[in-house]
């Protein structure tokens, strides 16, 4: 074979290999395994709470965007049309209860119904941010 | 002191009266999409706080960004990091009224048509918008659904050159509130 149609092949082996690991982990990287990953932050849900909610500016800088741990003593869950929401209720505000809102990924959804209402729980999950009532955690699961 | 313990009474019972006149949601879900020649974009939030007064008309909603979730992983950076930018502007918000709103009866069944009207905060832009939505109303639960449209240009949104192809300038909104009485 001649030199000029090797090196030919090879460069097209080379571009297509390249377009594959591109497309694979920069264009459809998958979304990080919330589940897994260690969490950056783990404190107590009350104490979270009243940082949000005394400095504002520096949590929201702090935790937005971050997998973090909380745990306490939760409220209750709520169904929505999508999904189960762990509440810790800290407050009473003009719009009902204020506190921490864990949605809970689908595989937790009767996971939790093995910790009654008002019992410790330690949950890992997704910091949305705070919307003036309430810090939303995405994508949590149940810690053992 | 008849006036007083009155006025106690009444002070006592104020509250209530107002929450009574107040349907909210804090799993409201919103939904936009951007249609452009080389894709199709999709994100979803179902953690949106939703709140209609009965007596005067406000509807207001509270949305955070981080929360809208995208099919692919790097859409939701780019969304969050060089569009809406989020870590400045984490919060959206709608402060408004629905300008009819003693054509919607809680206590009937059925479906109506309303006029919304107020101010639409992106990425610390606000704009004054108008869209028509309905509330079905069953046993004094309200669902309250919208369509409307957006330009990313109006809320200092822009959009490379490069990513023109992939990112509409248009983007189309559709939100559903599932609100129930404030007890």
């Amino acid at each position: 074979m001649k030199t000029w149609l090797k090196i030919l092949i090879t460069l097209c082996l080379a571009g297509i290999v390249s377009a594959f690991l591109f497309n694979h982990y920069v264009i459809n990287k998958p979304h990080p395994d919330y589940e897994k990953e260690p969490a950056k932050f783990s404190l107590k849900a009350s104490e979270l709470y009243k940082q949000y909610t005394t400095d504002r500016k520096t949590s929201e800088k702090k935790y937005n965007g971050q997998l973090i741990e909380i745990d306490g003593k939760y409220t209750r869950v709520e169904k929505s049309d999508t999904s189960s929401i762990v509440v810790f209720a800290f407050n009473q505000g003009m719009f009902g209860d204020e506190g921490i809102r864990c949605t809970l990924l689908p595989k937790y959804k009767t996971a939790i119904a093995a910790y009654p209402k008002g019992s410790e729980v330690k949950i890992k999950g997704f910091c949305s941010g705070y919307n003036d009532t309430d810090i939303i955690l995405t994508k949590c699961s149940i810690q053992k | 002191m008849k006036k007083i313990i009155m006025i106690l009474a009444f002070a006592s019972a104020l509250p209530l009266a107002l929450n009574a006149q107040k349907f909210i949601t804090k799993n409201g879900q919103i939904s936009f999409v951007s249609v452009a020649p080389l894709e199709t974009i999709e994100a979803h939030n179902d953690q949106v706080n939703a709140s209609l007064d009965m007596a005067s008309g406000d509807f207001n909603v509270k949305v955070l960004m981080q929360s809208f979730e995208f099919k692919k992983s790097l859409m939701q950076e780019h969304f969050n990091d060089n569009y809406v930018e989020s870590d400045k502007y984490p919060n959206s918000s709608f402060v408004g009224k629905i300008t009819n709103i003693r054509d919607l009866d809680t206590t009937k069944d059925g479906t109506v048509t309303v006029q919304v009207k107020g101010n639409l905060t992106i990425h610390g832009v606000t704009k004054s918008i108008d869209a028509v939505g309905s509330f079905q109303v069953t046993e004094g639960t309200l669902v309250g659904t919208s369509k409307f449209t957006i330009t990313l240009s109006d809320y200092n949104i822009a959009i490379p050159m490069v990513s023109s192809g992939n990112i509409s300038k248009t983007i189309d909104i559709t939100v559903k509130f599932t609100l129930t009485k404030l007890s």
